[in-house]
């Protein structure tokens, strides 16, 4: 199967190590990963979709013609990135004048939007359509001994019409069981389904109260679980959680907060026996204690 | 107290043409889940809908606090009359920008200049180094750099504010 990568721009700008781990491990399941030649951006939120609805379905419209240029869907990872391009495809399919207009729009550079491509979540592709069984078969190193949490996603679960792929967008289970196939065991606490907050404007515009909020999330998880190490599946939430903590560290004048964070494709590629070097480089919390704690999974007889 | 010539009754069809708004019974749901919620001022989505419903113009125009949204969508999830609430609030701010060029957001500058708000794609010793091959960036194809302008230009609230996206 064929898939269209999506990069956005956070992870080939800041952290190509994810980006690194995504085209490695996604061809040993099977998937052969297409570039998306000239993207642009998604465009995130606080760009078009925030000053004018036609540049906002111009630009979407410019991205998904070329996943229909590829004749395959889009695989994303980003969380914000995976939600624009999905609520733009859903405006232009459910408005047959807006569609009408952007295809004219993009008529003059040589592409066409008809809805044929359809975007989707990278954890919804591992969950989905390769599955946690098969991923189990396929691993070299194992996470066995090691206890995680997961951050799911905002933007994979609400609103769940548009964007979801989980049987209940308030008791999702996709990531969970994608480390669970890892070899991790993961523990649940209170705040699990709470927003990391590093979207948008909240950061920006109240930086005090932003952090305030994402620390509840934190002194929960320290509260309520002892976890070697926090998953994610979006780029925001990765660089985020990484540096929130390095911040209530300095607030605190202490190393408390120090839970490696990774990128489920950088755990994933590390189990698949790539190099931390390659897949797993770029962190602003230190990855050591999980690295040195993977276990090689002998071969079946 | 609210007075009658402060309000412009028909704002929300300037704004939000949606009937679904005028469902909405202010029910604060919305407001419960919204991570924004907790900041200062708080991101009071339900306000904002009584803002658009009530049509006080001014007070919205003024009113920041649409921009403090992180996108999350969980008002969208819950709102249990469809208001569909982040489209309100991203239909507001685009109302602002409509009537204030101040507050288009520079990122739609940066858009247009290299294709993203970010420098993809220059970070080829990293790339390298990581074994990644250059990305096929659009800031790397000035002629398909230059259609993706064209086709911007051709949209009002770009040209009409052709000056900002200039050299």
């Amino acid at each position: 199967m064929q898939l269209c990568f999506f990069p956005g721009c956070n992870t080939p700008a800041i952290r190509p190590d994810v980006e690194r781990a995504i085209r490695a491990s996604l061809p040993v399941l099977g998937i052969e990963v297409v570039d998306a030649d000239n993207y642009v951006c998604c465009p995130a939120f606080g760009s078009f979709p925030s000053a004018d609805e036609e540049a906002w379905m111009a630009t979407s419209g410019w991205n998904l013609s070329i996943a229909e240029q590829k004749g395959c869907d889009f695989v994303v990872q980003c969380g914000s990135c995976y939600s624009s391009l999905r609520m733009g495809r859903e405006h232009l399919m459910h408005d047959v004048e807006k569609l009408a207009h952007v295809n004219e729009l993009l008529e003059p550079t040589g592409r066409q939007v008809t809805g044929k491509s359809k975007v989707r979540h990278i954890s919804e592709v591992l969950f989905q359509e390769i599955g946690p069984e098969k991923i189990a078969t396929q691993l070299k190193k194992s996470l066995q001994g090691l206890h995680g949490i997961v951050q799911y996603p905002c933007h994979t679960l609400f609103p769940s019409e548009v964007v979801g792929f989980e049987k209940s967008p308030r008791a999702p289970e996709g990531l969970r069981r994608l480390v669970e196939a890892l070899g991790a065991t993961v523990d649940s606490y209170s705040r699990e389904l709470q927003c990391c907050g590093g979207a948008g404007g909240f950061m920006k515009s109240t930086p005090e109260q932003a952090l305030e909020f994402a620390k509840t999330k934190f002194d929960a998880i320290l509260e309520e679980t002892n976890p070697d190490f926090i998953a994610v599946s979006c780029i925001t939430c990765l660089m985020h959680m990484e540096r929130v903590q390095n911040t209530f560290n300095e607030q605190v004048g202490e190393e408390r907060y120090k839970i490696p964070v990774f990128d489920y494709n950088q755990l994933l590629a590390l189990c698949l026996g790539f190099d931390p070097k390659e897949v797993s480089s770029i962190s602003n919390v230190p990855r050591d204690s999980v690295l040195s704690r993977m276990v090689p999974v002998k071969p079946k007889a | 107290m609210l007075l009658a010539e402060q309000s412009s009754k028909n704002l929300w069809l300037d704004i939000y043409n949606t009937g679904n708004l005028h469902y909405c019974f202010n029910c604060n749901t919305c407001v419960s889940g919204c991570p924004a919620s907790h900041g200062d001022p708080p991101l009071l989505v339900r306000n904002l809908a009584r803002k658009v419903i009530l049509g006080l113009e001014e007070d919205l125009l003024m009113d920041d606090t649409p921009w403090a949204c992180v996108s999350c969508s969980r008002c969208e999830e819950m709102c249990p009359q469809n208001v569909m609430p982040f489209e309100m609030i991203l239909a507001i701010r685009q109302w602002q920008c409509r009537n204030d060029e101040t507050l288009i957001p520079s990122a739609i500058v940066e858009i247009y200049k290299r294709g993203y708000t970010q420098a993809v794609g220059v970070n080829l010793e990293l790339r390298e180094s990581l074994g990644l091959a250059p990305l096929p960036t659009i800031t790397n194809n000035q002629e398909q750099l230059e259609m993706f302008r064209e086709m911007l230009m051709k949209i009002e609230l770009i040209s009409d504010n052709d000056y900002m996206f200039k050299g």
